[in-house]
């Protein structure tokens, strides 16, 4: 479900599928929290592949980003429409820092 | 076929073959055994007879010297009582010997007739003899010697006839028997021929010169025959004879040959010249006497050597019969064990573990199998059979485990059902059905996606009249869910309750998000109230979609910038809005399963559509509102089934003249 790269230094985290929701959320927690523990703590999570993000999608996100704690950043990179407004309606858009692209989110996160 | 019925057959086929050659072989060497029965029985017959005829020519030469002659020599009477004696002997012999072997003989009967006739005869004739003894010996004449020698010959020809149509009848086939058999019928010939010369020429001797040219004929015939069969006896040498059969012949051969044959020539050639010969008549009959016991000698060893080899035939086939019975009952034992053994370790076997498998494959695991440790295929299939056996109850039981084990699951499902019904109804009781509270009228729409709901709302009046709401969906779904609700609709509706006077409600969403453990799921919600004095309501927007503002005028709206969920962030801060609430506005909170619920194609309702079906039906009453909201929701998703839980709460603010009607 997720593919992760490297890029200056940044954990890019893509998101392969369309709906992160209640019955991917668990998997896609396990598999956060390993890319986390692997050391790495400049995140970025790639949702420009995700369509939908329901409750249980986004405890999953918020959860991992209290696992990574004040040494780290994890933004998020690519959301739009319902995401986006998801991230908008909860506010999260104060808790994460978005970004449109990945490049953007990785040049914020490397400088 | 069964491999049984073929392996049976098969073996009993063979024993029947086997039984039925070695019964035709019994049958032969019964038979065998049976001719030669006949034959010993004929030979014992014959002998007799043969002896008999001999005798009987003995006397008939006794009595012809007796009569042509005076009855000087006082031992003569006694020596013819003598012959008529083994003459008799001879005849009873034969006789007591067809009576006992009548089962051996054919035509015993007239055998028997035969005898009785030849006895009469002969008796006939020896009492005619007798009295011709009476005679004086001057007055007797020649027809008398004629007559008697005539009656007697022909008496000796009867008795020779009925032994050679005995022997016709059983005639040995064995080439020694054989050439035996004839050999004393030439024998008999001899002995006949050299007899009756005897007879005629010791009465020729006795009278001289004046002999009938018919009798010289006679004894000239009779010379002929012996000669002959001389001959005829020398041609059957040929055969496998014994040495003592042989030594007799030739012993009797040289005896005629040295002195009755020139003899009887030189005899025969005087009386044709009428010439007296040489020698009397008493010399004569002593010479051929002679001759005669020499063929006796032959005849008794032609007998014995017979006697010898038709008991040695009857031995062997007697040895035979019990040889070839024997075999035939070790074969019958053999052929009855045979198949005894291929029932018992191939048949049997076979048929048990046939039915074993049968009974195995119709799932009858209680099928016992045959027993014993044999090495063979039968004890290997045995063995294979037990393997199969043991992991087919091996199966059973897993397959009994896991129906009990499934049993288990059933009863635990529909207990954790019956519990999950009853919370369910609980859930809905908690839920207030559509009422008045003070100037404001509420109506709720509630369809959990399965029996319990992480969505709730509850509408509270508060002392100084102010009307409390809200709204909440816990994130996730199922027991966790329904059970944060029901915890997250008690903290609320006594949050309201209890809010102190002049406390702000975002300070209370503040308090109670800060309160939340961080263990819980969170979860959004809007929490409102409805002032009763001033046209006012306010609302705190935690992560809950926007509500939207149906102006009494028909205007909709969704109002509201958004907020964090409750439960998600300890620290988040929270804003209130405030809008304009007169009578005949309302309020339409609902949760995310109304807006993202999805049809056939994967397409959510959407806020747009939500906002459309509401202007449309704007001026309807909200419990109609409330139903076309969920008949369109139905029609969308085309099933009863939502995949998340969908709940709406109406609130509106009643005029006065519809607040006092709402009243009455």
């Amino acid at each position: 479900m997720l593919t992760s790269e490297v890029r200056s230094n940044v954990l890019v985290i893509h998101v392969g599928e369309k709906r992160v929701d209640a019955s991917k959320a668990p998997s896609f927690k396990d598999e956060m929290t390993k890319c986390i523990e692997s050391g790495q703590n400049q995140i970025v999570l790639d949702l420009s592949a995700v369509e939908f993000v329901d409750s249980s999608g986004l405890g999953a996100i918020v959860s991992c980003l209290k696992r990574l704690g004040p040494r780290g950043n994890l933004a998020i990179a690519g959301a739009k429409g319902a995401v986006s407004r998801l991230f908008t309606l909860t506010r999260m858009d104060k808790v994460f820092a978005l970004h449109d692209t990945v490049e953007a989110a990785v040049e914020r996160l490397s400088a | 076929m069964k491999i049984r019925h073929i392996l049976l057959t098969l073996t009993a086929f063979l024993g029947a073959a086997l039984l039925v050659a070695v019964a035709v072989q019994i049958r032969t060497e019964i038979l065998q055994y049976q001719t030669a029965q006949r034959i010993a029985a004929s030979n014992a017959v014959r002998e007799p007879l043969l002896l008999g005829a001999n005798a009987l020519a003995d006397e008939r030469s006794r009595t012809v010297v007796l009569l042509i002659g005076p009855d000087d020599e006082p031992g003569r009477r006694g020596d013819l009582l003598e012959a008529r004696r083994r003459v008799d002997a001879a005849l009873e012999q034969a006789e007591r010997e067809i009576m006992s072997r009548r089962s051996d003989l054919r035509d015993t009967d007239r055998s028997l007739a035969a005898l009785s006739h030849v006895t009469q005869d002969l008796g006939r004739l020896r009492r005619q003899a007798d009295s011709d003894f009476a005679v004086d010996p001057g007055q007797r004449g020649t027809e008398i010697v004629s007559r008697w020698f005539k009656e007697a010959t022909r008496i000796i020809d009867e008795v020779q006839s009925f032994r050679l149509t005995l022997l016709q009848q059983e005639r040995p086939q064995e080439p020694a028997l054989r050439a035996e058999a004839v050999l004393r019928t030439y024998g008999g010939i001899l002995s006949e021929s050299i007899a009756r010369n005897q007879a005629l020429l010791t009465w020729a001797l006795s009278r001289g010169g004046g002999v009938p040219a018919a009798e010289l004929e006679a004894v000239s015939r009779n010379a002929g025959r012996a000669d002959l069969t001389w001959e005829l006896v020398q041609g059957q040498l040929t055969a496998p004879l014994s040495s003592a059969v042989k030594t007799a012949i030739a012993s009797a051969n040289d005896e005629y040959e040295a002195t009755l044959g020139p003899l009887q020539q030189t005899f025969l050639a005087a009386l044709q010249g009428r010439v007296r010969p040489a020698i009397g008549p008493d010399q004569w009959y002593e010479i051929s006497g002679r001759s005669l016991q020499g063929v006796a000698a032959m005849q008794q060893a032609l007998l014995w050597s017979s006697r010898v080899r038709v008991d040695a035939e009857l031995d062997r086939a007697r040895w035979s019969v019990l040889l070839w019975t024997g075999l035939l009952l070790g074969g019958i034992a053999a052929v009855a064990t045979s198949i005894l053994v291929v029932r018992i370790r191939v048949v049997r076997p076979l048929e048990d573990l046939n039915s074993a498998m049968l009974r195995l494959a119709e799932n009858d695991l209680t099928a016992p199998l045959p027993r014993g440790s044999r090495t063979d295929e039968i004890g290997e299939m045995s063995d294979t059979l037990r393997v199969f056996k043991a992991n087919a109850l091996r199966r059973q039981r897993a397959q009994q485990d896991k129906q009990m084990l499934h049993g288990r699951l059933k009863d635990a499902y529909r207990q954790l059902r019956k519990d999950l019904e009853a919370a369910a109804v609980i859930q809905t009781t908690m839920l207030p059905p559509a009422s008045v509270l003070g100037d404001v009228r509420y109506c709720g729409l509630f369809r959990p996606s399965s029996l319990i709901a992480g969505d709730t709302y509850n509408v509270v009046q508060r002392s100084d009249g102010g009307v409390g709401f809200f709204q909440v969906d816990v994130a996730g779904h199922g027991a966790p869910a329904a059970m944060v609700s029901v915890a997250s609709h008690q903290i609320l509706s006594q949050a309201i309750l209890t809010k102190p006077e002049g406390m702000r409600l975002e300070d209370l969403v503040e308090r109670i998000n800060g309160d939340w453990p961080e263990d819980l799921p969170y979860f959004t919600m809007i929490l409102g109230e409805i002032d009763p004095r001033t046209r006012r309501g306010s609302i705190v927007q935690a992560g809950h979609p926007h509500p939207l503002l149906i102006r009494c005028g028909g205007s909709v709206e969704p109002i509201g910038d958004g907020g964090f969920p409750v439960g998600m962030i300890a620290t988040a801060a929270y804003e209130k809005l405030e809008f304009e609430f007169g009578p005949g506005d309302r309020l339409l909170v609902y949760s995310d399963g109304l807006v993202e619920a999805e049809n056939a194609a994967g397409e959510q309702f959407s806020e747009a559509r939500l906002c459309e079906l509401v202007r449309e039906h704007s001026q309807v009453s909200t419990g109609q509102l409330l139903d076309r909201l969920d008949l369109a929701l139905r029609k969308w998703r085309g099933s009863e089934k939502l995949d998340d839980d969908l709940s709406v709460l109406m609130l509106e603010r009643l005029s006065e003249r519809t607040h006092a009607h709402a009243h009455v």
